[in-house]
């Protein structure tokens, strides 16, 4: 029994849950993907195209008839096609975040909206003076109400120039060189093809046109734009979401929480948020904290209101307001089964469907909130940021109305959990570091750590629960290189105690000598999903201080247990700013032998990233070093 | 007599075949048809072995394990195809044919052809019907892959020795090196679920 759980995940808590989900044969999301199995390989080599009602078709992957669809399309046009919008759908997720952080801090700095608050003015005139916005003698409400302006022209504009967000964020030298290749491009093959974003919304929009029947088939002008809309997405989207965040709701800074499936309390109401905007858990937290309803719990005999995270969310509260974590996005129906919780309450993305029936076996309100997600058998409440307060509380309310149901019997919480210290946003290191990168860029130098990997979730179910996470990250600390990341990979190596102290002993000898000194982790959480961003303008003043380009920088990025098409956009903008990038699972590209050429070996000539495939931790570790060991050579040091 | 062959390596496991054998043997012979009909027949299955995907389906043997073993006689030869058929009506559900099948290609559940409500085994009948019209069977039709065929032996056995003689001799790739990577992953992917490193 136990065999099957170990196979599924490397984390001792999700085994002892999944022990009691197959005991109590409780469905997991792994039973459903062995009930998939066999899955079809056209959708897994990206050769079938559904964009019409003449197919759907499909390519032969042996090269024999068929070879084309319907309409003409080759297998690298159908492939392109489906990637650019993969591309667009992840760029979409992170950018509409942004939106809506944007559309709030308006809404604040009009007054209209005063259920939230400026919270971090330096940030605010950090962000101004980046956006060249005038702070002298005017009200935070004033500045704040100019940036928001500039955020939503980044989505809305229409000429041609390149969106503010981009054009003030990005590295001068990547700013220069996209422009260059746009000339290049255009010089060499007659088209005209863009890589400066003009605005989020119209990148997103013209994959959606371009990949429409008949309109673009040329894999390369498909896979710049896919480029374009990446760019739009990390040096716009997500960039926003997260800078805006911080001013609505503080810059992180180093704190300590615990992290897995013991933070829930079986004396306590447990509230779960999970999903990925601040704007919704920000509140839930505030109000589950108050007095109020602390009070409100203990009259029904809790002990009081246990408020935890999971998934992004998670991230987002970990890092700004020190809130405990149960865990990544493979562990949210395992919480469930824990039967110790009252409410998840979620908003956007990764939230599985299977949660809502999976609640209903047991006492669980599984909230849904927001109009872009609802699921069927779940209790929706609506919240909008008009009513966050009235409607934040009416959510712990349902939860703290929910304990007396709880079934006592049915409680089972694994006694494991793990302290991590987060809270490492740019502004945080900044400040560990002395006020510049010039230490990190030091010690670089020097050789004493040799390079930084940056790591993304997610978990995928195919492969063992944060194994590759795990493993990846112990063998490139132990080759004194710095691991930086976010998302359920962060979460994953929070709970495997990779992120607190004790971790330095784990490092090489210089990475440790490092981290001593600096009394940090070798390890470093920079928050959630649309929070790779600040690996981005981390990577830029890097460079900057170097007067060097990103992809010169001792850097590699890597998604080893990705799912969503979010990655591919997160992936897409690591590469086009000139960072090699691991993945693995293998992308829906090798239908195409032209694809896998231009993503793995000709993008590399004309951005410096490149995209690699390693299935497993050990292989993966050594290439990233030798790519580190390259460009430190390359650099002369 | 022709027969399905299954060429696995070059089974993507997208499983046209399941639904084109379904929409063959349902009244209506159509997709729409069949929808949520829990009397649809289908009866080749793509099986998932590790990372390997096969489809299974009944393997017209001569002699024939299940039509001994049929105490009812319910299963008979076409002398002219060399399929080995099912009636419906004669069978009594004792599932003797579905123990004895090597391949356990045989089925029990109430279809559309069973009568009298009751649960009956079935199993391919080579598209007999499409057979005798010289036209390929449903499944063979529908492959995209090139994963199944229908075809005589010995016909099939010339061009295979033919074209892995040419991978010996003259170096050609086997399948195609995208295929051959796509197939590694696949393997790497399931070797590692199962917990293998």
């Amino acid at each position: 029994m136990s065999e099957l759980s170990r196979q599924r995940s490397a984390d001792p808590a999700a085994v002892e849950m999944l022990n009691l989900a197959e005991k109590e044969q409780l469905e997991t999301i792994w039973d459903r993907l062995e009930k998939q199995q066999p899955q079809c390989g056209y959708g897994q080599l990206g050769t079938c195209c559904r964009l019409c009602t003449m197919g759907p078709c499909r390519i032969d992957p042996m090269g024999e008839e068929p070879t084309h669809g319907v309409c003409g399309a080759s297998a690298d046009t159908i492939v392109a096609r489906n990637l650019a919008r993969m591309i667009a759908v992840g760029s979409s997720s992170h950018s509409d975040h942004g939106r809506s952080a944007a559309l709030l801090l308006k809404a604040v700095a009009s007054g209209e909206n005063t259920d939230y608050r400026i919270t971090d003015v330096e940030k605010l005139q950090a962000v101004a003076t980046r956006l060249e916005v005038t702070t002298e003698n005017r009200s935070y409400p004033e500045i704040a109400s100019d940036i928001a302006d500039i955020a939503l022209s980044c989505f809305g504009k229409q000429d041609d120039t390149p969106m503010p967000f981009t054009e003030k964020y990005l590295l001068p030298k990547r700013y220069q060189l996209f422009k260059d290749i746009e000339e290049q491009l255009f010089k060499t093959t007659g088209k005209k093809m863009g890589i400066l974003p003009r605005g989020i919304d119209r990148e997103i929009v013209d994959i959606l046109h371009r990949t429409h029947f008949g309109t673009d088939a040329d894999p390369l002008s498909l896979m710049v734009q896919g480029i374009r809309s990446s760019i739009a997405d990390g040096w716009g989207g997500s960039l926003i979401a997260t800078e805006l965040q911080d001013i609505l709701y503080g810059t992180p800074t180093v704190n300590t929480a615990k992290a897995n499936l013991g933070v829930l309390d079986a004396e306590w109401v447990n509230i779960i948020v999970h999903g990925h905007e601040p704007s919704l858990s920000e509140k839930v937290v505030e109000m589950a904290l108050s007095e109020e309803m602390q009070q409100a719990a203990r009259k029904l005999g809790a002990k009081g209101i246990n408020i935890v995270g999971l998934c992004c969310t998670g991230n987002e509260m970990l890092m700004r307001q020190g809130v405990d974590m149960a865990g990544n996005v493979l562990h949210s129906e395992l919480a469930i089964m824990t039967g110790a919780v009252e409410a998840m309450v979620v908003d956007v993305q990764c939230i599985y469907p299977s949660l809502a029936n999976l609640s209903n076996c047991f006492h669980t309100k599984f909230i849904t909130t927001s109009e872009q997600a609802t699921i069927p058998e779940a209790l929706h409440i609506q919240f909008e940021d008009e009513h966050a307060d009235e409607i934040a509380r009416r959510i712990v309310n349902t939860a703290i109305a929910a304990y007396p149901e709880r079934d006592q019997g049915k409680v089972y919480i694994p006694n494991i959990t793990s302290s991590a210290i987060a809270g490492f946003s740019v502004e945080e290191i900044l400040k560990t570091l002395g006020g510049s990168v010039a230490p990190l860029i030091d010690v670089i130098a020097k050789g004493t750590i040799k390079g930084v990997v940056g790591i993304v979730g997610c978990n995928n179910v195919k492969v063992k629960q944060d194994l590759y996470h795990q493993e990846l990250t112990k063998k490139l600390i132990e080759r004194d290189i710095l691991v930086i990341g976010t998302g359920c990979w962060a979460i994953g190596a929070a709970k495997a105690g990779l992120m607190n102290l004790d971790a330095q002993s784990l490092a090489g000898e210089g990475l440790k000598a490092v981290c001593q000194q600096l009394g940090i982790p070798p390890v470093l959480n920079m928050g959630s999903c649309v929070d790779c961003s600040r690996m981005l303008v981390l990577a830029g003043a890097l460079a900057a201080h170097l007067d060097v380009d990103i992809c010169d920088l001792p850097l590699v990025g890597s998604a080893p247990e990705w799912m969503t098409e979010k990655a591919v956009a997160i992936g897409t903008y690591f590469v086009s700013s000139g960072i090699p990038t691991h993945l693995w699972p293998a992308p829906p590209i090798l239908g195409s032998p032209e694809v896998t050429k231009i993503l793995t070996e000709d993008i590399k000539g004309l951005l410096g990233g490149y995209f690699f495939i390693e299935e497993g931790p050990q292989a993966a570790a050594q290439r990233m070093e030798e790519i580190i060991l390259e460009k430190r050579a390359a650099l002369g040091i | 007599m022709k027969k399905i062959f299954v060429d696995y390596e070059k089974c993507v496991a997208c499983k046209a075949c399941e639904t084109a054998c379904a929409m063959e043997n349902h009244p209506s012979h159509s997709l729409f048809g069949l929808l949520g009909d829990k009397k649809t027949q289908v009866n080749v299955r793509v099986l998932a072995v590790e990372h390997e995907a096969f489809p299974v389906s009944c393997r017209h043997c001569e002699p024939a394990w299940c039509m001994d073993a049929c105490p009812s006689g319910a299963i008979s030869r076409d002398s002219e195809t060399g399929a080995v058929i099912l009636n419906p009506d004669m069978c009594k559900a004792c599932a003797m044919c579905a123990m004895v099948c090597p391949f356990d290609a045989i089925s029990f559940k109430e279809t559309h052809r069973a009568r009298y409500g009751r649960d009956v085994a079935y199993k391919c009948d080579l598209c007999n019907d499409r057979v005798k019209n010289n036209e390929l069977p449903a499944c063979v039709a529908a492959c995209h892959s090139g994963a199944l065929s229908f075809r005589e032996h010995d016909q099939l056995r010339r061009d295979q020795a033919v074209k892995n003689l040419r991978v010996y001799l003259l170096g050609e790739e086997k399948l195609p090196k995208n295929f051959e990577l796509y197939r590694e992953l696949r393997r790497k992917e399931f070797a590692q679920r199962s917990g293998e490193k």
